[in-house]
């Protein structure tokens, strides 16, 4: 291992209240990251699934990678894995992954992840400084919220800290503070709701693993470091960030500056874009704006976060910025509100359909005192901060109605009887995996069928959305032609998609021959699972800033995409791999995944739409769309489109089959597994018959 | 304290006499008692020096520009010392999410001081203003002897020498002078890492002797109309000149109450 590893991965058991280490080196031919956490997981408890998310045997793991601690623009997202007990209807193995400085941290105190085993019998948190690991009480933390159990901790763990100072640590120096990841009290009490957070904005939303936590009776995790992220190759390292420059957005001179408005800004990389309460591209009434800074995460280049003059929704991007409808409130309260979501721990992302959801509920005479769905929350106060702030309490401490929602939508629908006629109607949205619709399966394809084949929301804008949606749609509100035309778009971007570089009909979103049920979109979706499981997610990579297939900001509009994430791979480690070498690590995780998965309960039955999405009109999304007739491509919202139920279920034969699943149930098969080095995965499942 | 891995674990930050305190902390009386500190040089410091050649270069900030992505750090000490690791970093970029824009950032590179304490203070010599280069002000490693009497002499805060807990000894930014892990070129005609890798180009090298007086001379603005276009404003009163020709709303965001300045 000559770089990018520190070459230990520690290892906590909280039922034992011991500290040991497995050597990375076991784990490197996955990577990194998620790679590995996947690989840990199968040898720890593979053979014991399945079983449930709250079960101490449930590991918590928190792979870093060979990026982390780096310059390598965009890679400080940490991977989170475990069963995960938001998804349903069952609790797949699935991953989240935060933002931040946390990885850089973990990676500076000697570690390349954390796998922690178990449940402590009291509240507990573990405290990294170094090479030294303890696992500390948490008494006085227990039931704090989570800004200030990160405020505690830190002054726990460096009680000499003074800001702007260099602080000891073991007769080395650092400026930098802790970083802490943690639950808040929704974690605590084990909801599913509950996610974890770090600093004052980064969350991992899906998963719920803040009640995985709070079921392991563990409030946090500290690391501090003051060691080196070791790097193969400087020279070339160094040469890869200067030559990275071309892509990013030019801060002082930015390209076709005349092009201004919507979201132009925002899907080309600039900075400070993704608070929506605290920018003028979301609407010109959001001003007078508040000062504040671009800030980012460890070595990202884009700093798409914010830090405000008056220190609210700090950090905070997107749904933690929009999760929480306040009717008719200044955007300071809207911004305070949503500080309240990320204080508690709860899921921005699934609280935010779960507003609209009970207010549903209330309209239709359902929910109330009295009524069907008993609760005391005052509906008629629906949208100010007091009945916000009673309702994410209800929901973190389990109170009310919050205790059936403290199980999540789904769950909780169920229980109140309303979940198949609402999933029918559309009323609950939840089409992936217990989670809200994000983009539409009718028409953004990839979006939706990627998340079907997968375990949650896939949440990777990069992949296809910006560049094919967003961009079109930004440039169509501000009443302009799109940078690129759709012909231009689908050939730049096919040309980076390797191995299948070329077929620009992947990106085909008609309902034709070459369209969304077609060979081509099977191999879209591929290569969006398999970069997906490699590049991203076992190498840090955020879903903002990778894959770069196309930019604005370059001379020629050709992304970064393929050529820097092995240029940058290598310079760190020392390895030698191609693009492609990498999409086939990607393909053999994805492949573990769905085996886990397998054994976990999936079958090819479950992996079907909600039935809105088979017999509602979708409202559509702006999408590159073939037209075989006139052999012209153009951007087109497919308006009106329903999926086709049999068609479906054709495209999932051929993905299953070009993946190398068995198509009857959609299970890896055995010369799948063995020709990727999994035999002892294709031997755990035969054991649990379950393999395809 | 349970599940320690080591049971003499001690909390990062509880300071016990350490070499710095016999040393640079006022512990003389102390320090002649150790073995260590008897073997050391006596640390009288140099004949103070009223005048020392101006540097030629200088490293200028924006304290608002900068994003915190740490970069500048991890440039830093990859170019020079072959790693990336922000205790062993030139700059300093020391930041606090939660703390309020602009205070939640304090950007810390060396100064090239017009009278650089460190090198008055240096008792050894080995901080010495590179008559050769620039006049810039280095520390010659060669000669250090790792009594960290620059650290605790700088009048900033963080300090600006830095020390190299891996070598022991002090070191401080050179403008890129001796950066054996980049091809390019350093110095006041040259290049710095700090400078070419920062995405908000919020790191500028100038020939001007900035004020010495607190930070204004080095902490100015260098931001454009560019910057104000994305919304960041240093004040609630400025639009942003592209607002003007705002697009529809692209979300259903409220229609906000008047906000009065933060």
């Amino acid at each position: 291992m000559t770089g990018g590893y520190t070459g230990k991965i520690l290892r906590v058991n909280l039922t034992t209240k011991s500290v040991g280490t497995i050597p990375t080196e076991r784990y490197e031919e996955y990577g990194g990251g998620h790679g590995m956490g996947s690989a840990i997981f199968f040898d720890l408890v593979g053979d014991q699934l399945p079983f449930e998310a709250f079960d101490p045997r449930n590991l918590i793991i928190m792979m870093n990678h060979p990026f982390a601690g780096t310059f390598m623009p965009g890679s400080g997202r940490c991977e989170v894995q475990g069963l995960a007990p938001m998804l349903h209807p069952i609790e797949w193995f699935a991953h989240s992954n935060f933002g931040g400085r946390f990885t850089a941290q973990l990676k500076f105190a000697g570690w390349d992840g954390i796998v922690v085993e178990g449940a402590s019998d009291e509240p507990v948190w573990i405290n990294i400084v170094n090479d030294e690991v303890a696992i500390e009480s948490a008494s006085g933390i227990w039931g704090m919220d989570t800004w200030d159990t990160q405020e505690e901790i830190s002054r726990r763990v460096m009680p000499n800290l003074k800001y702007g100072e260099w602080t000891e640590v073991d007769d080395t120096f650092t400026t930098q503070i802790p970083a802490v990841v943690c639950c808040g009290v929704a974690g605590e009490n084990r909801s599913r709701m509950g996610a974890l957070l770090h600093g004052p904005g980064s969350q991992a939303a899906l998963g719920g693993f803040g009640g995985v936590f709070g079921s392991k009776n563990l409030k946090a995790i500290s690391a501090i470091g003051t060691g080196n992220a070791t790097i193969a190759d400087p020279q070339a390292f160094m040469e890869a960030r200067l030559w990275f420059r071309q892509f990013l957005w030019d801060v002082d001179n930015p390209r076709r500056k005349d092009m201004v408005g919507g979201f132009y800004f925002w899907i080309n990389g600039s900075p400070a874009g993704a608070n929506v309460t605290n920018n003028p591209y979301f609407g010109a009434n959001a001003l007078p704006l508040v000062p504040a800074r671009a800030a980012a995460c460890a070595s990202c280049p884009r700093a798409c976060r914010q830090r405000l003059a008056s220190g609210d929704s700090n950090e905070s991007v997107c749904a933690g910025t929009a999760a929480v409808r306040l009717e008719g409130a200044s955007l300071k309260l809207t911004r305070r509100a949503n500080d309240l979501v990320q204080k508690y721990g709860l899921s921005h992302w699934h609280f935010m359909p779960m507003q609209g959801y009970i207010q549903s509920l209330y309209n239709r005479g359902l929910l109330g005192k009295g009524k069907r769905i008993e609760s005391d929350l005052p509906m008629d106060q629906f949208g100010t901060m007091g009945f916000l702030d009673m309702f994410m309490n209800q929901i973190a401490t389990r109170q009310g109605i919050g205790k059936d929602l403290t199980e999540g939508l789904a769950r909780a629908a169920k229980k109140w009887g309303t979940y198949e006629e609402d999933l029918k109607s559309g009323n609950l949205s939840l089409a992936y995996w217990g989670t809200a619709m994000h983009y539409d399966p009718r028409s953004e394809a990839e979006w939706g069928f990627g998340s079907l084949m997968g375990e949650r929301d896939l949440m990777l804008h990069e992949i296809a959305n910006y560049p094919l949606h967003w961009m079109p749609q930004a440039f169509q509100m501000a009443g302009k032609e799109p940078y690129l035309s759709a012909e231009q778009a689908v050939k730049i971007m096919a040309d980076a998609m390797i191995p299948y570089q070329g077929d620009v009909f992947m990106l085909d979103y008609s309902d034709g021959p070459t369209g969304i049920y077609s060979e081509h979109k099977v191999k879209q979706v591929a290569w969006i699972k398999h970069y997906e499981k490699f590049w991203i997610g076992s190498n840090g990579f955020c879903g903002w800033r990778w894959p770069m297939c196309f930019t604005n900001n370059s001379a020629d509009n050709r992304g970064a995409t393929p050529r820097a994430e092995p240029m940058f791979f290598n310079a760190v480690t020392g390895k030698n791999i191609t693009f492609a070498d990498g999409m086939d690590l990607g393909r053999k995780i994805f492949t573990l995944d769905r085996a886990i998965w397998t054994m976990q309960g999936r079958d090819r039955d479950m992996e079907v739409f909600p039935d809105y999405i088979y017999e509602k009109d979708s409202g559509g999304e702006l999408m590159p769309i073939y037209d075989h007739k006139t052999q012209k491509w153009s951007y087109s919202r497919s308006s009106g489109r329903k999926l086709d139920r049999a068609r479906v279920e054709e495209w999932k034969t051929k993905f299953y089959d070009f993946e190398g699943f068995n198509t009857t149930n959609g299970w890896p098969t055995r010369k799948t597994l063995e020709d990727m080095g999994l035999k002892k995965v294709a031997d755990c499942m035969q054991e649990k018959n379950r393999l395809g | 304290m349970a599940g320690s891995n080591k049971a003499d674990k001690k909390k990062a930050g509880t300071k016990d006499y350490s070499r710095r305190d016999f040393l640079v902390g006022g512990g003389a009386a102390l320090a002649a008692c150790t073995p260590a500190a008897a073997a050391l040089p006596t640390a009288s410091p140099a004949p103070a020096k009223n005048e020392y050649p101006v540097s030629t270069g200088y490293l200028v900030y924006d304290g608002k520009k900068c994003a915190g992505c740490t970069t500048c750090m991890l440039a830093c000490s990859l170019t020079h010392e072959g790693v990336q690791n922000l205790s062993l970093s030139r700059i300093q970029i020391v930041q606090n999410s939660f703390g309020r824009f602009p205070y939640d950032v304090i950007m810390a590179p060396c100064r090239q001081c017009v009278t650089p304490v460190c090198v008055e203070q240096c008792p050894v010599g080995a901080a010495y203003v590179d008559t050769g280069n620039g006049n810039v002000r280095r520390i010659d490693s060669d000669k250090c002897i790792g009594c960290r009497t620059c650290l605790s002499a700088c009048p900033q805060q963080p300090h600006r020498p830095v020390w190299n807990h891996l070598k022991k000894k002090s070191m401080k930014c050179d403008l890129c002078l001796d950066t054996p892990y980049w091809k390019e070129r350093g110095g006041v005609d040259g290049h710095q890492a700090c400078v070419e890798s920062c995405p908000m180009k919020a790191i500028k090298l100038v020939t001007k002797t900035p004020s010495q007086k607190e930070t204004e001379g080095y902490d100015v603005n260098l931001r454009n109309v560019h910057w104000l276009n994305l919304g960041l404003v240093d004040s609630s009163t400025v639009e942003p000149p592209a607002v003007a020709d705002q697009p529809p709303l692209l979300f259903n965001v409220p229609k906000p109450e008047p906000e009065t300045k933060e």
